[in-house]
């Protein structure tokens, strides 16, 4: 069954205002640094990648690479396990 | 099987509310156990009292301490054991160094030993004063 005509037209709509608005690239900043480990210790460049609710940004906002993203998520939960970095912020406790 | 050396890494928390020597004393009771049981210590980073992002133990601060060192894998079992026997440390974790960190390491330290020559040479240098006067004086 095809889906009413109106309905495919709003479709269109919105498909084509999503071309014309340019997206940026995002690239991997680790891969980009050629980085091989993302240290657990390095608290403060975790912490970038953590919102200010303390969870950690999922990789389609950052552009972190899948690889990437694995080594950070371990690496982030280590920190929190030595109170480096929050499961939660204090805010919101 | 149980002879093959492993380069590990252990970073524990102890309780800040002791005076240094008592903290001191918990340092070298680990590194005792670690080097009873067949390890040798290669770095010991001590990173001091920080603030705990959260409390432990009804605790907000603890002192922090970084030891790196080269064992089998049988001496994890009771390295564990004594953390968790010990109530001065409020929190550890061990983790084994894979090849990717040994080798971000090795790299990290190139980089320090690298870092510094370059600096000196390069005629670009005698320019760069130029650009640092100006940017004092939007500074200030």
């Amino acid at each position: 069954m095809r889906p009413p005509t109106n309905q495919r037209t709003q479709r269109r709509t919105r498909r084509e205002r999503d071309d014309k608005t340019p997206r940026k690239k995002r690239t991997c900043r680790f891969c980009d640094a050629k980085e091989v480990y993302i240290d657990y210790k390095d608290e403060k460049r975790l912490q970038r990648f953590v919102t200010e609710q303390g969870k950690i940004i999922p990789k389609r906002i950052t552009g972190t690479c899948a690889r990437h993203q694995r080594q950070l998520v371990q690496a982030i939960k280590r920190a929190r396990h030595l109170a480096l970095l929050p499961f939660m912020s204090d805010a919101i406790r | 099987m149980d002879s093959i050396k492993r380069l590990y890494e252990t970073t524990f928390i102890v309780n800040a509310s002791l005076d240094d020597p008592q903290v001191d004393a918990v340092v070298t009771r680990v590194q005792d156990t670690i080097t009873k049981n067949g390890g040798t210590i290669t770095a010991v980073n001590r990173w001091g009292r920080k603030r705990l992002s959260f409390p432990i133990n009804k605790k907000t601060n603890g002192f922090y301490v970084n030891l790196e060192f080269e064992a089998p894998g049988s001496l994890l079992a009771p390295l564990e054991r004594s953390f968790q026997l010990d109530e001065l440390i409020l929190r550890h974790l061990t983790i084994s160094l894979d090849q990717r960190a040994i080798k971000a390491r090795a790299a990290a330290a190139a980089r320090a030993a690298a870092a510094p020559p370059p600096e000196p040479p390069a005629p670009v240098a005698a320019r760069e004063p130029l650009f640092k006067e100006q940017d004092e004086e939007k500074g200030a």
